[in-house]
Protein backbone atom coordinates (compact mmCIF):
# COMPACT_ATOMS: atom_id res chain seq x y z
CA UNK A 1 0.00 0.00 0.00
CA UNK A 2 2.77 2.43 1.23
CA UNK A 3 4.59 1.65 -1.96
CA UNK A 4 1.91 2.62 -4.41
CA UNK A 5 1.21 5.40 -2.42
CA UNK A 6 5.11 6.46 -3.11
CA UNK A 7 5.17 5.54 -6.72
CA UNK A 8 1.60 8.17 -6.69
CA UNK A 9 4.13 11.02 -5.09
CA UNK A 10 6.63 10.11 -7.31
CA UNK A 11 5.02 10.56 -10.86
CA UNK A 12 3.14 13.29 -9.09
CA UNK A 13 6.42 15.53 -8.02
CA UNK A 14 7.74 14.68 -11.90
CA UNK A 15 5.29 15.82 -13.21
CA UNK A 16 5.04 18.99 -10.92
CA UNK A 17 8.79 19.52 -11.61
CA UNK A 18 8.09 19.35 -15.29
CA UNK A 19 5.77 22.09 -15.47
CA UNK A 20 8.06 24.35 -13.62
CA UNK A 21 10.40 23.76 -16.31
CA UNK A 22 8.27 24.43 -18.68
CA UNK A 23 7.73 27.57 -17.15
CA UNK A 24 11.46 28.06 -16.98
CA UNK A 25 11.54 27.60 -20.64
CA UNK A 26 9.08 29.90 -21.94
CA UNK A 27 10.60 32.47 -19.37
CA UNK A 28 13.64 31.96 -21.57
CA UNK A 29 12.69 32.02 -24.48
CA UNK A 30 10.99 35.61 -24.29
CA UNK A 31 14.02 36.78 -22.74
CA UNK A 32 15.76 34.95 -26.04
CA UNK A 33 12.85 36.95 -28.39
CA UNK A 34 13.67 40.56 -27.11
CA UNK A 35 17.14 40.24 -25.56
CA UNK A 36 19.46 37.72 -27.28
CA UNK A 37 17.72 38.92 -31.18
CA UNK A 38 18.46 41.96 -30.99
CA UNK A 39 22.12 41.25 -29.61
CA UNK A 40 22.66 39.32 -32.65
CA UNK A 41 20.88 41.43 -35.08
CA UNK A 42 22.56 44.15 -34.34
CA UNK A 43 25.83 42.94 -34.59
CA UNK A 44 25.29 41.98 -37.84
CA UNK A 45 23.69 44.77 -39.16
CA UNK A 46 26.96 46.77 -37.45
CA UNK A 47 29.28 44.41 -39.17
CA UNK A 48 27.62 44.88 -42.32
CA UNK A 49 26.71 48.67 -42.60
CA UNK A 50 30.29 49.16 -42.12
CA UNK A 51 30.74 47.51 -44.74
CA UNK A 52 29.13 49.40 -46.99
CA UNK A 53 30.33 52.28 -46.10
CA UNK A 54 33.97 50.88 -46.42
CA UNK A 55 32.57 50.34 -50.14
CA UNK A 56 31.32 53.47 -50.40
CA UNK A 57 34.43 54.86 -49.50
CA UNK A 58 36.69 52.82 -51.51
CA UNK A 59 34.75 53.38 -54.35
CA UNK A 60 34.21 56.86 -54.47
CA UNK A 61 31.67 58.10 -56.57
CA UNK A 62 29.65 56.64 -58.78
CA UNK A 63 26.75 53.96 -59.91
CA UNK A 64 24.14 52.07 -56.40
CA UNK A 65 25.84 48.89 -55.51
CA UNK A 66 23.31 47.02 -53.79
CA UNK A 67 24.94 43.45 -52.62
CA UNK A 68 25.59 44.15 -49.44
CA UNK A 69 23.28 46.86 -48.92
CA UNK A 70 21.30 49.50 -50.66
CA UNK A 71 21.61 52.24 -48.17
CA UNK A 72 20.96 53.55 -44.69
CA UNK A 73 17.00 54.93 -43.47
CA UNK A 74 17.65 57.70 -40.60
CA UNK A 75 14.36 58.12 -38.97
CA UNK A 76 14.87 60.78 -36.54
CA UNK A 77 11.40 59.63 -34.77
CA UNK A 78 12.54 56.32 -34.11
CA UNK A 79 15.65 57.83 -31.55
CA UNK A 80 18.12 55.36 -32.80
CA UNK A 81 20.53 54.26 -34.85
CA UNK A 82 20.81 54.33 -38.60
CA UNK A 83 19.17 51.38 -40.25
CA UNK A 84 20.86 49.45 -43.00
CA UNK A 85 18.29 48.54 -46.08
CA UNK A 86 18.70 45.10 -47.87
CA UNK A 87 16.84 43.80 -50.51
CA UNK A 88 13.74 40.82 -49.51
CA UNK A 89 11.73 40.53 -46.67
CA UNK A 90 12.87 36.81 -45.56
CA UNK A 91 13.18 36.68 -42.54
CA UNK A 92 16.83 35.63 -43.16
CA UNK A 93 16.93 38.80 -44.67
CA UNK A 94 15.34 41.15 -41.33
CA UNK A 95 16.47 38.74 -38.69
CA UNK A 96 19.87 40.77 -39.24
CA UNK A 97 18.64 43.72 -38.10
CA UNK A 98 17.72 45.58 -41.26
CA UNK A 99 15.07 46.86 -42.93
CA UNK A 100 14.08 45.07 -46.12
CA UNK A 101 12.53 46.30 -49.80
CA UNK A 102 9.74 44.42 -50.73
CA UNK A 103 10.33 41.68 -53.70
CA UNK A 104 7.17 40.43 -53.96
CA UNK A 105 4.22 40.62 -53.63
CA UNK A 106 4.59 44.20 -54.70
CA UNK A 107 7.89 44.81 -56.00
CA UNK A 108 9.33 48.03 -54.40
CA UNK A 109 10.52 50.47 -56.68
CA UNK A 110 14.31 52.07 -55.30
CA UNK A 111 14.50 55.88 -54.59
CA UNK A 112 16.09 56.73 -57.27
CA UNK A 113 13.94 55.93 -59.58
CA UNK A 114 11.78 58.62 -61.34
CA UNK A 115 8.35 57.54 -59.64
CA UNK A 116 7.05 54.36 -57.44
CA UNK A 117 6.79 53.40 -54.28
CA UNK A 118 9.67 52.44 -51.76
CA UNK A 119 8.65 49.89 -49.73
CA UNK A 120 10.10 48.01 -46.93
CA UNK A 121 9.57 46.01 -43.76
CA UNK A 122 11.54 45.49 -40.23
CA UNK A 123 10.70 43.96 -37.01
CA UNK A 124 8.84 45.53 -34.50
CA UNK A 125 10.46 43.71 -31.54
CA UNK A 126 13.27 41.74 -31.27
CA UNK A 127 16.15 40.66 -34.65
CA UNK A 128 17.08 44.22 -33.70
CA UNK A 129 13.99 45.54 -33.70
CA UNK A 130 14.48 48.77 -35.86
CA UNK A 131 10.90 49.51 -36.41
CA UNK A 132 9.85 49.46 -32.92
CA UNK A 133 8.73 53.05 -32.58
CA UNK A 134 6.70 53.29 -35.86
CA UNK A 135 4.33 54.35 -33.64
CA UNK A 136 6.10 57.56 -32.71
CA UNK A 137 6.04 58.61 -36.53
CA UNK A 138 3.28 61.76 -37.07
CA UNK A 139 2.99 63.41 -39.85
CA UNK A 140 5.38 65.89 -41.26
CA UNK A 141 8.12 64.31 -39.70
CA UNK A 142 11.44 63.15 -42.10
CA UNK A 143 12.56 59.94 -43.37
CA UNK A 144 15.75 60.26 -44.62
CA UNK A 145 17.45 57.73 -47.05
CA UNK A 146 21.00 58.09 -47.52
CA UNK A 147 22.13 56.20 -50.73
CA UNK A 148 25.86 56.54 -51.86
CA UNK A 149 25.60 59.47 -53.25
CA UNK A 150 21.88 61.22 -52.08
CA UNK A 151 20.30 61.80 -49.25
CA UNK A 152 16.37 61.15 -50.18
CA UNK A 153 14.68 63.53 -47.73
CA UNK A 154 10.80 62.13 -47.44
CA UNK A 155 7.92 63.30 -44.54
CA UNK A 156 5.48 61.16 -43.18
CA UNK A 157 1.66 62.20 -44.94
CA UNK A 158 -0.33 59.26 -43.82
CA UNK A 159 -0.25 56.37 -40.68
CA UNK A 160 -2.19 52.95 -40.78
CA UNK A 161 -1.78 52.10 -37.32
CA UNK A 162 -4.06 48.69 -37.89
CA UNK A 163 -4.78 46.70 -40.93
CA UNK A 164 -4.52 43.24 -42.07
CA UNK A 165 -1.74 41.09 -43.30
CA UNK A 166 -3.42 40.08 -46.73
CA UNK A 167 -3.70 44.41 -47.41
CA UNK A 168 -1.07 43.70 -50.31
CA UNK A 169 -2.66 47.33 -51.61
CA UNK A 170 -0.47 49.57 -49.07
CA UNK A 171 2.47 48.54 -51.03
CA UNK A 172 1.14 49.57 -54.50
CA UNK A 173 2.94 51.99 -56.88
CA UNK A 174 0.47 54.62 -55.78
CA UNK A 175 -0.81 53.64 -53.29
CA UNK A 176 -4.34 54.96 -53.43
CA UNK A 177 -5.30 54.02 -49.56
CA UNK A 178 -2.87 56.73 -48.44
CA UNK A 179 -5.26 58.97 -50.83
CA UNK A 180 -2.78 59.42 -53.40
CA UNK A 181 -3.93 59.14 -56.64
CA UNK A 182 -1.08 60.30 -59.01
CA UNK A 183 1.95 58.73 -59.66
CA UNK A 184 4.91 59.99 -56.85
CA UNK A 185 7.92 59.03 -55.49
CA UNK A 186 6.39 57.50 -52.09
CA UNK A 187 7.78 55.45 -49.04
CA UNK A 188 5.82 52.70 -46.56
CA UNK A 189 7.00 51.47 -43.74
CA UNK A 190 5.97 47.74 -42.52
CA UNK A 191 5.98 46.16 -39.78
CA UNK A 192 3.64 44.48 -37.27
CA UNK A 193 1.44 45.55 -34.34
CA UNK A 194 0.41 45.32 -31.86
CA UNK A 195 3.73 44.92 -30.27
CA UNK A 196 5.14 41.53 -29.15
CA UNK A 197 2.28 40.16 -31.63
CA UNK A 198 1.62 40.16 -35.50
CA UNK A 199 -2.13 40.17 -35.44
CA UNK A 200 -1.78 43.25 -37.73
CA UNK A 201 0.71 45.48 -39.30
CA UNK A 202 1.10 49.11 -39.14
CA UNK A 203 1.67 51.10 -42.41
CA UNK A 204 3.54 54.90 -42.68
CA UNK A 205 3.63 56.44 -46.16
CA UNK A 206 5.61 59.31 -46.99
CA UNK A 207 6.56 61.26 -50.25
CA UNK A 208 10.02 62.64 -51.30
CA UNK A 209 9.99 66.31 -50.68
CA UNK A 210 13.51 67.01 -52.02
CA UNK A 211 16.82 65.34 -52.52
CA UNK A 212 20.04 66.91 -51.48
CA UNK A 213 23.60 65.90 -53.02
CA UNK A 214 26.15 63.86 -50.70
CA UNK A 215 29.08 65.88 -50.06
CA UNK A 216 32.82 65.16 -49.59
CA UNK A 217 31.95 64.98 -45.63
CA UNK A 218 28.25 63.72 -45.79
CA UNK A 219 26.53 66.16 -44.03
CA UNK A 220 23.42 65.17 -42.98
CA UNK A 221 20.37 67.01 -44.65
CA UNK A 222 18.95 69.53 -41.80
CA UNK A 223 16.51 66.87 -40.64
CA UNK A 224 18.81 64.74 -39.58
CA UNK A 225 20.91 67.74 -37.23
CA UNK B 1 13.66 13.85 -11.50
CA UNK B 2 15.66 16.91 -10.38
CA UNK B 3 16.17 14.97 -6.92
CA UNK B 4 16.97 11.53 -8.98
CA UNK B 5 19.59 13.49 -10.82
CA UNK B 6 20.89 14.95 -7.97
CA UNK B 7 21.31 12.20 -6.35
CA UNK B 8 22.88 10.39 -9.25
CA UNK B 9 25.86 12.86 -9.68
CA UNK B 10 29.05 11.63 -8.21
CA UNK B 11 30.96 13.79 -5.33
CA UNK B 12 30.06 15.97 -2.17
CA UNK B 13 27.66 18.51 -2.24
CA UNK B 14 29.84 21.25 -4.00
CA UNK B 15 30.83 18.90 -6.89
CA UNK B 16 27.41 18.50 -7.44
CA UNK B 17 26.24 21.81 -7.33
CA UNK B 18 29.30 22.42 -9.82
CA UNK B 19 28.05 20.12 -11.89
CA UNK B 20 24.42 21.04 -12.13
CA UNK B 21 25.32 24.49 -13.19
CA UNK B 22 27.69 23.21 -15.91
CA UNK B 23 24.44 21.20 -17.08
CA UNK B 24 22.00 24.07 -16.36
CA UNK B 25 24.35 26.05 -18.56
CA UNK B 26 24.30 23.51 -21.34
CA UNK B 27 20.77 23.24 -21.21
CA UNK B 28 20.16 27.09 -21.87
CA UNK B 29 23.09 27.15 -24.64
CA UNK B 30 21.33 24.35 -26.17
CA UNK B 31 17.49 26.38 -25.94
CA UNK B 32 19.15 29.67 -27.44
CA UNK B 33 21.60 27.91 -30.03
CA UNK B 34 19.11 25.64 -31.56
CA UNK B 35 15.67 25.01 -29.93
CA UNK B 36 14.41 28.75 -29.74
CA UNK B 37 16.18 29.79 -33.20
CA UNK B 38 13.60 26.63 -34.81
CA UNK B 39 10.55 27.02 -32.64
CA UNK B 40 10.89 30.55 -33.81
CA UNK B 41 9.04 31.03 -36.75
CA UNK B 42 6.42 28.66 -35.99
CA UNK B 43 4.82 30.97 -33.67
CA UNK B 44 2.98 34.12 -34.44
CA UNK B 45 5.02 37.04 -32.84
CA UNK B 46 7.46 38.28 -35.35
CA UNK B 47 5.70 38.67 -38.93
CA UNK B 48 5.89 42.00 -40.34
CA UNK B 49 5.40 41.95 -44.32
CA UNK B 50 2.51 42.39 -45.96
CA UNK B 51 1.96 39.33 -47.85
CA UNK B 52 -1.14 37.68 -48.01
CA UNK B 53 -0.23 34.49 -46.56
Amino acid sequence: MSRARNRIAGLISVFGELLITAGLVLGLFVVYSLWWTNVLADRAADKEGAQVRGEWADQGPGALDTKGGLGFLHVPAFGGDEILVKRGTESDVLNNGVAGYYTEPVKSALPQDERGNFTLAAHRDGHGAKFHNIHKLKNGDPIVFESKDTWYVYKVYKTLPETTKYNVDVLQPVPEESGKKEPGRYITLTTCTPMYTSDYRYIVWGELARTEKVDADRTPPAELR
Amino acid sequence: MYGWIWRHLPGNAWVKALISVVLVLAVVYVLFQYVFPWAEPLLPFNDVTVDGQ
